[in-house]
């Protein structure tokens, strides 16, 4: 199962931080690897034993996952990318910005990926679906404040 | 902007980022949160619109890793608001800042059961996802139907029931009871069928669960998995948003082949077949290419495939297609291949036969373990520790410890450490061990822990061959001029024993040595002071002729340390200096260790119990079983009996005890006192203060060699001994023999316990393992023996007879006469209780191990409550019934004075795990309690059994 996602940026500053199994710690030192080097890092000493960690670098921000050893971890990189290109669809070239003033919207996207630690959709496509039947659904109240991009 | 409609936030958001630093982020983060807590306080003048703000800011500042301790309820609150954006605030945030123990949450289960049953699908969704994140126990005993009902559902459209799979997974995971097998297993392979993707997907992730706990119940799901294997990775029968770079929806290939693996084999030959082709179709397909997320998903699968392979234990022709897979990842360009490459070739050290061809690509691996990520490099490094082996160790050592000096501090510890395991394990010859942990020693002497040093002072003192090769090195190593105090230590000790071997090469006399070991003294700690000491006396002893003008500079440093204020260090100076003037009987005092009983390394074991990550413990696991070298064979000093060779010697004596005559040789210097009031005594068996035993107290494995004989054996056993007979010990050994196996733990706490519950370890020993598993069913019982070697040698002549009291009837299935080695075989023994009898069955069992013939006598729990069915009965059923029972022998009374009482709970929970309900509220007087039960046996049937427990306080002792 999935413990955690978490995204921050190059300075350590998090942007976003979702935990799905309670983890008293969790302080990362990613940006002291290398690029080209693999995107796995042992995590028990830092998460508690049977923790494993992914990361992906993208410009400012690395998107990281935590999980155990019931999920494989080249699927969870695949993961990663998803959660990216989607918001990427979401915000059209999505951005550091975009994602410090929009993190409300960053949590709907997430609920619609990961659900409770275990994968839920996986077709961008289909996550964008249905953020667009929620949106629909909000048009009919005035005081939406999805104030679309 | 999206939170543009709300400013506020949008401002502090922006006001945070430009903090210019920690401090002030933190004043502009708590004055926000004052602000908030001030809102909060006047709820009344509060818009929906600003709760929902100020609730979003709070979420905002837990992100940022500050402590938020105030507003849950609003955040709760919010959840029950009517229209849509509040609702999902709500959710939202008690999602994220809640966990499933928080009080306010009980608040919300009906607001969330109503949204989940509602009509309306985004709010099915919402309360799908909180329920899912963070549902406790609660939620999974109120919830768990309309869940269910959810996701079988052919109205609901896939994306509630994909959620709704997942939350029932969520649930089962906190009360496994939510999910009855009996009619949920058929439910769940027609969910399996599902032509929809995101629901297969949850669905599969949902089975997963299900299967690691049972997988008996859901064999009908096997077929199911394979064919969805079929549809997505030969038939790619799958829409297009679901293919990802190309490969149909790697995740649920996954999944599939996960859920696969729970299932221990399978059977049916033509699923095998079908699931065998899609493997290899796998196996085969995948190349690597230039699209880095292609080739992650492309894999993600293969790897699953692997592991799949692995463990439907294919044949050997698909297995090493698997290696050579494998040999090929470990060398690509792309990291996270060759990561997970060294992963899975640790892995498959398991699999027989397949060691050999991952030796060829030692080369390789050993280039990784100079890999730039470190993340590799401990991949490399756990594999070439698994995969070593007599026939490799040589190289692999010598591969570490030149890695060593320039491996990352982090991974220097573990690394010196599987070192020493190795050389130790695998050694060619001796002297080559000694080189190994000398050279460990000297590059990475913080990180070499006392077990390594002891071991190599072991061998060397049990191996004469060893002794002046070793001191000679020890020699070597103390002219560097700057070593590490371990190396000091190592070096004093052996050259103290044994570099009189040597006295007749130059630079080797005594006088050289004193000189060469004291230079070190100024740059040692308090602990290696005594090792000095000792060292020094030794030296002295082997003078001879003396030399006086050594001897006074050693007496000169005995007499300084004489006032030391540690107690070891003055103790041993204050004695030493005393022995050494004893001229003749120094030699006998002061003469060469004797050799260390053979026992199994501190060093594996500590290993053994330290390591628990799941590829780790393969290696070790392998480790354990694999044929050590037999170089490295501590020479045995017992006769086979186990008895020791020299029982009046503590083994770890310094001073070697000639005779038990030291003091009616000296009759007058008994008791040496000394002007500062140490008083030595030579004691012929030296308990565990020896004079030394205490500072290589770690070597000792082992209790003092006399200790086995002579522990009493003293207690007894009755065979129809009743239950109540408390002291009784379970266990006698026959004959004298089997004195030298004790029993782990105490076997007459296990069978107490084992009364109490139905599955537990009734005996333990070295050698072997019993379990026991119970299920009772009226006056039947089904016990299952489980015999587990723990040893990598067989156990023979393996006998189980059951000695039935005359109540009960007994039939033990049939006992294997051997137990392989690490095998575990299981006995069913059928029970039937003909009438009520407090007598116990008992199990006469035994094996051989070796020459070692063990008989055991054991107190089976098949006893009197096991055939107790609890039962609750109305106050209506209970007094007539109670007052009917007119006396003796149908009603019994006793009454137990002048004890103190156990307090009410406790006795209501003793009597509940014996199997008597108790009926809280039965008796009006709160101090008296109230249990009923139905005794089964088969003459009596069904027999309803009352009790009534009642507590007279009395206000006067006499």
């Amino acid at each position: 199962m999935i413990k955690a996602v978490m995204v921050m940026n190059t300075q350590g500053k998090p942007r976003l931080t979702k935990f799905y199994e309670f983890l008293d710690f969790w302080c990362v030192v990613l940006c002291s690897r290398a690029e080209n080097v693999s995107n796995f890092m042992e995590a028990d000493s830092i998460f508690g034993p049977d923790s494993r960690l992914v990361y992906k670098h993208y410009a400012t921000l690395y998107f990281v996952f935590v999980f155990d050893s019931s999920e494989n971890e080249l699927a969870m990189l695949d993961l990663i990318q998803v959660f990216v290109e989607t918001l990427d669809k979401c915000f059209r070239n999505v951005c550091e910005l975009d994602i410090v003033f929009n993190y409300s919207k960053l949590h709907t996207i997430l609920d619609e990926i990961i659900f409770g630690g275990q994968v839920l959709e996986t077709s961008s496509a289909e996550v964008m679906k249905a953020r667009i039947s929620l949106k629909l659904y909000r048009i009919s109240y005035q005081n939406s404040f999805w104030l679309e991009e | 902007m999206a939170l543009s409609g709300m400013r506020g936030l949008s401002v502090f958001i922006s006001d945070v980022r430009n903090c210019q630093n920690k401090e002030q982020e933190r004043l502009r983060v708590d004055k926000e949160l004052g602000n908030v807590r001030t809102r909060f306080k006047n709820e009344k003048g509060l818009s929906p619109y600003e709760k929902k703000k100020y609730v979003w800011k709070m979420l905002y500042i837990y992100m940022l890793g500050y402590d938020v301790d105030f507003g849950h309820m609003e955040a709760v609150s919010l959840i029950s608001a009517p229209k849509y954006p509040e609702k999902q605030v709500g959710y939202i945030v008690t999602a994220c800042l809640l966990n499933e123990n928080h009080d306010f949450l009980r608040l919300a289960i009906n607001t969330v059961r109503n949204d989940i049953i509602g009509r309306n699908e985004t709010f099915q969704c919402l309360a799908l996802t909180l329920v899912g994140n963070i549902g406790g126990r609660e939620f999974a005993e109120s919830l768990a139907a309309d869940v269910q009902k959810l996701l079988i559902s052919s109205s609901c459209r896939p994306l509630v029931r994909k959620k709704a799979a997942l939350c029932l997974l969520r649930l089962y995971r906190k009360n496994p009871d939510v999910v009855n097998v009996d009619g949920w297993a058929d439910r769940m392979a027609q969910l399996l069928d599902e032509r929809d993707l995101g629901v297969l997907t949850s669905s599969m992730s949902l089975l997963v669960a299900l299967v690691s706990n049972n997988h008996e119940a859901y064999w009908s799901c096997l077929p199911k998995c394979v064919k969805t294997l079929e549809r997505l990775a030969r038939n790619q029968d799958i829409p297009q948003e679901y293919t990802y770079y190309g490969i149909p929806s790697p995740w649920l290939q996954v999944k599939t082949m996960r859920a696969l693996q729970y299932f221990p084999t399978v059977e049916d030959p033509n699923t095998r077949r079908s699931l065998f082709e899609v493997l290899q179709r796998i196996l085969m397909g995948t190349d690597v290419v230039k699209n880095v997320n292609k080739n992650n998903a492309s894999h993600a699968v293969l790897f699953e495939a692997l592991a799949l392979v692995m463990h439907l234990d294919a044949e050997k022709e698909m297995m090493s297609q698997c290696v050579a897979l494998l040999g090929k990842f470990i060398a690509v360009r792309e990291p996270n291949i060759r990561y997970l490459g060294l992963e899975n070739m640790t892995r498959m050290l398991m699999v027989t036969d397949v060691q050999d061809i991952i030796k060829r690509h030692q080369a390789q691996i050993i280039t990784s373990l100079k890999d730039p990520d470190i993340s590799i490099r401990r991949r490399a490094l756990d594999l070439l520790y698994g995969m070593c082996d007599v026939s490799n160790a040589k190289d692999i050592v010598e591969e570490l410890l030149q890695y060593l000096s320039s491996a990352d501090f982090a991974m220097r510890e573990e690394l010196s450490l599987k070192a020493a395991i190795l050389a130790e394990k695998f050694a060619p010859d001796l002297s080559w061990y000694v080189d190994v942990i000398l050279q460990l020693i000297d590059k990475a002497g913080d990180f070499v822990s006392d077990d390594i040093w002891f071991r190599v002072v072991q061998f060397v003192t049990n191996n004469e061959d060893l002794q002046s090769y070793a001191a000679a090195k020890a020699r070597e190593y103390l002219n560097k001029p700057a070593i590490h105090e371990t190396m000091v230590k190592v070096s004093a000790y052996i050259l103290g024993e044994y570099g009189h071997l040597l006295a007749r090469r130059p630079g080797y006399s005594p006088k050289e040595l004193f000189t060469i070991i004291h230079e070190k003294h100024p740059t040692v700690s308090t602990s290696t002071i005594p090792i000095l000491l000792s060292s020094y006396a030794k030296i002295l002893m082997h003078t001879q002729p003396p030399e006086p003008e050594l001897q006074n500079q050693i007496w000169t440093i005995f007499n300084k340390y004489e006032s030391c204020i540690d107690v070891e260090i003055q103790q041993r100076a204050a004695e030493y200096f005393a022995l050494s003037r004893k001229g003749a009987s120094l030699m006998d005092i002061l003469a060469e260790m004797p050799k260390f009983p053979e026992r199994q390394s501190a060093l594996i074991r500590k290993a053994e119990d330290a390591e628990v990550d799941t590829a780790e413990q393969s290696a070790i696991k392998l480790r354990a079983q694999q044929q050590m070298s037999t170089a490295l064979v501590v020479t045995d000093q017992r006769p086979p009996n186990g008895m020791p060779a020299q029982p009046s010697i503590g083994p770890l004596s310094l001073v070697k005890v000639p005779s038990e005559t030291v003091d009616s040789q000296n009759p007058g210097d008994q008791g040496l006192t000394h002007p500062n009031g140490v008083v030595y005594k030579e004691d012929p068996q030296p308990p565990s203060q020896d004079i030394i035993g205490d500072l290589l107290g770690t070597l000792s494995i082992e209790g003092p060699p006399g200790a086995v004989a002579q522990s009493p054996q003293s207690a007894t056993y009755e065979a129809e001994g009743a239950p109540s007979a408390a002291d009784a010990a379970a266990l006698v050994p026959v004959g004298e023999e089997s004195g030298s196996v004790q029993p782990i733990g105490n076997i007459n706490e296990r069978f107490y316990a084992l009364c109490l519950k139905d599955s537990g370890v009734l005996y333990e020993d070295p050698n072997i393992q019993i379990g026991i598993k119970a299920e009772w069913r009226a006056h039947q019982g089904r016990l299952v023996l489980f015999l587990g070697n723990k040893n990598t040698a067989s156990l023979g002549s393996v006998q189980a007879l059951i000695l039935p009291p005359t109540h009960l009837k007994m039939e033990l299935s049939l006992v294997p006469e051997t137990i392989p080695p690490r095998a575990q075989v299981q006995c069913p023994l059928e029970v039937m209780n003909l009438r009520p009898s407090r007598d116990v069955a008992v199990l006469d069992f035994s094996y051989k191990f070796g020459p070692t013939m063990v008989n055991v006598k054991l107190r089976l729990p098949a006893v009197l409550n096991k055939f107790l069915q609890p039962i609750t009965v109305s106050p209506e059923e209970f007094f007539p019934q109670w007052r009917s029972l007119s006396g003796p022998p149908l009603k019994l009374q006793e009454v137990v004075r002048g004890v103190r009482p156990l307090p009410l709970p406790e006795m209501a929970n003793l009597f509940n795990t014996y199997r008597l309900t108790v009926c809280p509220g039965l008796d009006p007087n709160p101090n008296n309690l109230v249990a009923s039960t139905t005794f089964y046996s088969e003459t009596t049937r069904a027999m309803l059994c009352l009790v009534s427990s009642q507590l007279f306080i009395e206000s006067s002792t006499l």
